[in-house]
């Protein structure tokens, strides 16, 4: 992976101008371990794999200002690694979470191993958006949130109608970022993740510089239609990483709107993580 | 009592004054705030036939003091709870006027006892109950006018009783063509409502469109709302809806899992399922899109009830599912069937209990195609056609997968606006500009049937 690292910027530039070399497969199944076999772009393990590299990204971009969507997936293989797992090669567009605008394409290797564990990412991304105007939005959404002098809450965002209030509309893309962590982690070839909804925010005042926020999130769970409410913790100063923290419920834990345990669910496992900050 | 006026609830514009603690100001028109207007009014229409209050013969009184002494006679006066006196604004200083109601029995006295201390009063309303009733009259007028004059917005989301009462006035206003039926009812016995849109003839081939099946996906009923407008309004005008509709009849059922919906509107936003009772379980609900007859009990759907995709205990097991297909078998020419979900951005075909292609898989991509590409011209907005099965995944009991086994070949499921950006919290901005793109996409395959079946 780290070689690969190494060699992708050049990589990206070749691949970018050029079509990706047509890899040389069978087309019916079973699949021969070690080969890669083209992918339909717009199949579920595709597009969800480009989705979990840009959770990835956009966890690790740390940038309430500069958070992407997917765009279209323009190429995708997979490859069978036996006895590791899954391994998808990606390209695909992306947008700006907020404003939709093209953000640029993305190249990206997504490995979901055999044993239950987060998904190996690597992703790297070509910017048309100015990265110096991006952390300048950084900055000033950070000192808006700074200059508060009362803990900052909110619930319901966005509410029922889809409405978010524009004074809570930084702390919601900090719940995006962070929430990215999670369902980077909690993401595998059959389950995938959206944010929903902030169902609540409160702010811890810190004495540093950080600022400091307590989520309750809901997560749609795809494709069991679950959702799944998660506490999430999170740390924020610009041009450091993003510090996450979080405990999700257990599946199928609803009741009427409650608690309560429930056995012989075809849905795949949620794990719960706690993260050391 | 029933209703009392409380000294500090009171705000009262009458006659050209608005009586408040503490002074008046001169403006004219009777003012409550709605919650006192509804007592006032229950309470005056209960009144009689419960022996509770009423205010015929009510008098307000507005007392003019000249001094102290004149303050503390009606000070005294407040003090005498037997003539129930209500005083709207206190007697505390003498250069303020005082306000009082007082009941029919308690006039007498009260005017002998003010005439005998030559304490100068005014009456302000003689009659408090001729005011409520004009008030009420008042109120029931303006509601008629809102019904009437069509104030529905379509480009917000609405309640059950808001949609509910717009299917009313869409089948009065274009009543030569549409018309509301009931198809059965919901578990919690709310009403099944279809619009039929026709133009006569007997049992014409027809086009089946649902929306709202699962009830938080809020796009789909606010998009079946504006289709339903723009499909009646457009016959006349547009000649490809107007050849269509002298042909065939278009079916729309905008709230296809009402009890779902207004608990999202009262309970929680997140709701999916039906509202029925599983026996055994504290879980409510049945996934209404597992519980359709085909490939019913394999993957894809939970045996679970606490899940959100629990197929129920058997096949059409719930009502509104039942409510539909029954009404699909007994019209027995329903020649399309069309659901909308969201979100995703998706248009599917069948199967999804399986994954091997159905028999006419060539024509449905092509036609599914063509659709998206209609989507796409409006607003650039980019939706995947596939099978259920190749597309989102294996899932059992689907709708679409009945009605094409069914023999309803043209079967297509939309997921609407967005990819999951908002997902089922889509700004209602979008609603419009969400059916306006959708409707091409249907009226592709629509005016694609139209033209091929018999």
């Amino acid at each position: 992976m780290q070689g690969l690292g190494a060699a992708l910027p050049v990589l990206l530039l070749l691949l970018l101008s050029a079509q990706l070399p047509r890899p040389a497969v069978a087309e019916q199944p079973p699949w021969a371990p070690g080969v890669e076999r083209a992918l339909d772009p717009s199949s579920r393990l595709a597009v969800g794999a480009a989705r979990v590299a840009l959770h990835n990204y956009n966890f690790h971009a740390a940038s309430p200002s500069g958070l992407r969507a997917l765009g279209q997936v323009r190429k995708a293989t997979v490859k069978s690694i036996p006895g590791v797992g899954q391994k998808c090669y990606l390209q695909f567009t992306t947008e700006d979470y907020r404003s939709r605008e093209n953000a640029g394409s993305c190249l990206a290797t997504v490995l979901y191993p055999k044993k239950k564990s987060p998904p190996a990412v690597n992703i790297k991304c070509i910017n048309t958006k100015d990265q110096k105007q991006i952390q300048e939005e950084d900055n000033r959404l950070y000192q808006k949130l700074k200059r508060q002098t009362k803990p900052i809450t909110g619930s319901n965002i966005p509410d029922s109608f889809g409405n978010i209030e524009p004074a809570l509309e930084p702390v919601w893309a900090l719940a995006v970022a962070g929430s990215s962590y999670m369902m980077w982690e909690k993401s595998t070839e059959k389950v995938g993740y959206f944010m929903t909804q902030v169902k609540s925010v409160k702010q811890w005042m810190r004495k540093d510089d950080s600022l400091e926020f307590d989520y309750v999130i809901l997560l749609h769970e795809m494709p069991t239609q679950e959702m799944i409410s998660c506490h999430m913790r999170l740390i924020w100063l610009p041009g450091h990483p993003l510090k996450v923290k979080y405990t999700c419920d257990s599946e199928n834990h609803r009741l009427e709107d409650g608690s309560g345990m429930e056995s012989g669910s075809a849905a795949g496992i949620i794990r719960e993580r706690e993260e050391n900050f | 009592m029933l209703f009392s006026y409380t000294r500090s609830s009171r705000k009262l514009k009458i006659n050209g004054y608005v009586l408040t603690k503490g002074g008046l100001i001169p403006k004219i028109e009777l003012l409550f705030t709605s919650n006192m207007k509804l007592i006032l009014i229950v309470s005056a229409l209960f009144g009689g036939a419960l022996c509770l209050e009423t205010f015929v013969g009510h008098q307000v009184l507005r007392i003019k003091t000249k001094n102290e002494e004149q303050i503390r006679k009606l000070q005294f006066l407040e003090t005498l709870e037997h003539l129930q006196l209500d005083f709207w604004i206190n007697p505390s200083t003498f250069s303020l006027p005082v306000d009082v109601r007082v009941p029919a029995n308690s006039l007498q006295a009260v005017k002998i006892f003010l005439e005998s201390h030559r304490i100068e009063y005014s009456i302000l309303i003689e009659d408090l109950q001729a005011v409520l009733d004009r008030e009420k009259q008042d109120m029931v007028a303006s509601q008629q006018m809102e019904r009437s004059s069509n104030t529905f917005n379509y480009g917000i989301y609405h309640s059950l009783s808001s949609i509910y009462e717009e299917l009313d006035n869409l089948a009065s206003e274009y009543s030569n063509i549409v018309s509301k039926l009931q198809i059965g009812q919901s578990y919690e016995k709310r009403p099944l409502y279809v619009l039929k849109f026709s133009t006569g003839g007997s049992n014409r081939p027809a086009i089946w469109i649902d929306a709202g099946i699962h009830s938080r996906e809020w796009i789909t009923q606010a998009s079946a709302m504006w289709i339903a407008r723009k499909l009646a309004s457009d016959y006349g005008n547009d000649p490809s809806i107007t050849s269509l509709l002298n042909k065939m009849d278009v079916f729309l059922l905008p709230v296809t899992n009402p009890d779902g919906y207004e608990f999202t509107h009262t309970t929680n936003r997140m709701w999916r399922k039906t509202r029925s009772k599983n026996a055994g379980s504290l879980c409510v609900g049945v996934d209404p899109n597992r519980n359709w007859d085909a490939g019913f009990g394999g993957p894809g759907a939970s045996s679970s009830p606490c899940s959100e995709s629990y197929r129920g205990p058997s096949a059409n097991s719930e009502v509104e599912v039942k409510s539909v297909v029954n009404f699909i078998k007994n019209h027995g020419n329903v020649a399309a069937f069309l659901t909308l979900h969201s979100y995703s951005q998706l248009l599917l075909y069948p199967y999804g209990y399986k994954c091997t292609q159905p028999a006419d898989h060539a024509e449905l991509n092509a036609l599914g195609k063509a659709a998206a590409n209609a989507i796409q011209s409006l607003y650039g907005t980019t939706f995947t056609v596939g099978s259920i099965c190749s597309t989102i995944y294996q899932a059992s009991g689907g709708s679409i997968d009945w009605s094409y086994d069914y023999g309803i070949k043209y079967s297509f499921a939309f997921e609407l606006r967005d990819t999951g950006r908002y997902g089922f919290l889509l700004p209602a901005s979008q609603i419009i500009p969400t059916a306006e793109e959708t409707w091409l996409g249907l009226k592709t395959i629509i005016e694609h049937v139209r033209d091929n079946a018999h």
